[in-house]
């Protein structure tokens, strides 16, 4: 039977999944680890490498090194926010059709959906070496915050790895998914996603198999990325002053420092202080000198308290936006590797007023949670046809679920995730307004359909522009295009009708169509999003 | 909607997309007056019974849009309700530890109940000043309020101005709970 996987498309990290009647089975990669890199390298010797093995070309050929991908995905590199982001990265990017972002490698032009096509590739072939079946179906986890045309890019990243895309289920969703099915219960829950690269706050209701998203809000360029960055920052800084050299001008240095900083950040949230040396820094004069470093935990907690911030601060307007005091949470699960830091969870703590839940694995809970999705939709895990007996031994891979599997409490109902829509969204009006047709954290999937009419006399055409944003004012929102309906009737101003229909598909897609009642005359159109990819690619 | 067979689920879809630009409720297949709770259950119930979801694998493609037409038209719906903010939106869920404390004459710590954000919109029926009720009156009392507020959830206004006498004759000194009879007092004469 076909086995579908459950897959958490990380910014620095991937893992997958499949569900089984009694837990769930991670994708072991070659040195039988649960978490891959997002990393894809394509070395000089030629080919193209994915995972554990791409990271170890980081120090030698950093500019053949594909990292991170997923902060430019379905993006307009011309946002500001992604040129930002681009400062950050040793690799080459430039501008493609529709200003979408190319990376080029040596003479390759990719886009970033090829780029994650090739670590879904490498997910799905572990998959069937480990399962020993052919894999062909995949629920992939998003970020709740991500755009339309970054989901568009995600499932085509999902169809060029031959995947095809069942789902794509939010990450805090799925977070919470893997912690409440089988649970049972009524409970009202905060999921904290921090993770390499995004930050993501849920508040959702748990009641018996429905899972219903209150409110939900996030940072999509926030993430333990930014954390290394900033320490990096501080080293280089150190370097220069010590070492009498700058290297911010040399990427594989900047590299190896980041590198450093993220090994000081992860030994920081265990330890008090951190003190070493980095080695093997190319000075100008030929030398190889290296970079002592001392820090200790509250230097690094002042370093990276702005971010922190930025995380309470959104945590604080998502309960807001559910109309929820911190009281009425009765567990607050950490997700991402970040969330690691003690300083997180001490100011988590202080505004749930109870510590947060560090039971899960932070890494690996959304996978989790996609495949328990993923053996819903295909049916597997709610038949118990799953993957019968491999999995009657805990072993490197199997995890059992979190609360007992199906056969601890007899059959399972199959969950019923009530996601919701990031932002609203709206269409131009006269005079230059957004008049919203669908909320912020409005259920998905959801339709709604509303009767507008023409500005002038005689109009025999009207262009539908969208937008997405919570201004009132269309210029403030980000344009995702424009539908245009022609060959109306020509009528007085206000005597047109013309109906304009949203609807938002599961995987938080929007398709917008519009037809003019009394004709008939219907115009549908899937928008061409500014930044998505192009068919045509690179 | 009581079973949940392929064909009943088609009659349904059938019946909201016919259906679709009536009022929330009706879509909801609720009454005029209902509150934000029950459009919660009520959705909950379709979600149960008709999330597209539910149904890939046993519809035709034509049936199963239907559904999830059908589906959408009532989140929709659901969603009008979510944002007419409610009179118990600002009431703070009534939970086994509050009671105990209360029982127990313990103090407990004291918190912000209600919408935090000044951009919430304020809600239209009844603002039961909710934060500390435990503190406002005594553990008798404060068992005829909490089954005041879950009358008032309800939408019987009258149980809950009941409920809310009975209270006060439990603890006559509460201001708190002469301020909130007051205010369901108001409420009943407006709505009836």
């Amino acid at each position: 039977m076909a086995i579908a996987l459950g897959i958490d498309l990380g910014t620095t990290n991937s893992c997958a999944a499949v569900a089984t009647p009694t837990g769930v089975e991670f994708i072991l990669g070659q040195r039988a680890e649960r978490v891959h890199p997002s990393v894809v390298a394509f070395p000089s010797s030629g080919g193209v490498v994915v995972g554990q093995d791409a990271k170890r070309y980081r120090l030698t050929e950093p500019q053949h090194v594909i990292h991170s991908a997923k902060r430019f995905i379905g993006q307009n590199i011309r946002a500001p926010l992604v040129q930002l982001a681009l400062t950050g990265i040793r690799y080459k990017v430039v501008e493609g059709p529709n200003q979408q972002p190319i990376v080029v490698v040596r003479d390759r032009r990719m886009t970033m959906p090829e780029i994650s096509s090739h670590v879904l590739l490498h997910l799905k072939r572990c998959g069937e070496r480990q399962l020993g079946t052919s894999v062909t179906d995949a629920v992939i986890t998003v970020p709740a915050n991500f755009t339309d045309a970054q989901r568009t890019a995600t499932k085509e990243a999902g169809r060029l790895a031959g995947l095809s895309v069942m789902r794509l289920i939010n990450e805090p969703t799925a977070a919470a998914l893997a912690y409440g099915f089988g649970r049972n219960q009524d409970q009202l829950i905060c999921v904290f996603d921090f993770g390499g690269g995004t930050f993501d706050v849920s508040i959702l209701r748990i009641k018996g198999e429905v899972f219903e998203v209150l409110a939900s809000d996030g940072d999509f360029f926030l993430g333990g990325d930014d954390l290394d960055r900033a320490l990096a920052e501080v080293l280089a800084a150190e370097c220069n002053r010590i070492l009498r050299f700058d290297p911010r001008q040399h990427p594989v240095l900047m590299m190896k420092l980041m590198m450093g900083a993220e090994a000081i950040k992860c030994h920081l949230s265990d330890n008090d202080a951190a003190e070493g040396e980095i080695d093997g820094i190319d000075l100008p004069n030929g030398q190889t000198g290296s970079l002592p470093f001392s820090l200790n935990r509250a230097q690094f907690e002042e370093l990276i308290n702005g971010y922190v911030n930025r995380t309470i601060e959104v945590t604080k307007q998502v309960l807001a936006q559910a109309k929820l005091s911190a009281r009425d949470i009765s567990d607050v699960l950490c997700v991402g590797g970040s969330t690691r830091i003690p300083a997180v969870r001490n100011r988590l703590a202080e505004v749930f007023k109870k510590q947060p839940n560090i039971s899960i694995n932070p890494d690996e809970v959304v996978a989790q949670g996609a495949a328990i999705q993923a053996g819903s939709l295909s049916g597997s895990i709610i038949q118990g046809s799953g993957m019968g007996t491999r999995d009657a031994v805990v072993t490197e891979a199997h995890s059992p679920l979190i609360h007992g599997g199906a056969r601890a409490q007899g059959p399972l109902a199959r969950p019923v995730l009530l996601d919701v829509n990031p932002s609203t969204l709206s269409i131009q009006t006269a005079g230059g307004y957004a008049e919203h047709l669908l909320d912020k954290n409005s259920p998905i999937p959801i339709e709604r359909t509303r009767v507008f009419t023409t500005a002038r006399d005689h109009q025999t055409r009207v262009e539908i522009d969208c937008c997405r944003g919570e201004s009132r004012r269309y210029a403030e929102n980000e344009p995702l295009g424009t539908l245009v309906l022609e060959n109306l009737e020509a009528k007085r101003r206000g005597d047109l009708k013309i109906e304009v229909c949203f609807r938002v598909d599961a995987d938080g897609i929007l398709h917008v169509s519009a037809m003019d009642p009394d004709s008939g005359n219907r115009q549908e159109a899937a928008l061409q999003v500014i930044g998505a990819p192009t068919q045509e690619g690179a | 909607m009581g079973g949940s067979t392929r064909t009943e689920v088609l009659l349904w879809a059938q019946r909201v997309v016919a259906k679709r630009a009536a009022p929330a409720h009706e879509i909801l297949e609720l009454k005029v007056d209902s509150s934000a709770e029950d459009a919660q259950a009520a959705f909950h119930k379709i979600a149960r019974i008709a999330h597209p979801d539910l149904h890939r694998n046993g519809m035709t493609p034509e049936e199963l849009e239907m559904v999830t037409s059908a589906y959408g038209i009532a989140a929709g719906a659901y969603q009008t309700f979510r944002n007419q903010s409610m009179m118990t939106t600002r009431m703070k869920p009534l939970k086994p530890e509050d009671l105990a404390a209360a029982a127990m004459g313990n103090k407990p710590a004291a918190s912000a109940v209600g919408p935090t954000s000044p951009t919430a919109t304020p809600p239209t029926g009844v603002p039961i000043p909710s934060a500390g009720a435990n503190q406002q009156m005594n553990s008798r009392a404060l068992v005829y309020y909490r089954k005041a507020e879950i009358a008032l959830r309800r939408g019987d206004v009258k149980g809950a101005l009941l409920q809310l006498k009975m209270a006060i004759a439990a603890d006559p000194s509460s201001t708190f709970l002469r301020t909130a009879l007051a205010e369901v007092d108001a409420e009943l004469r407006k709505g009836g």
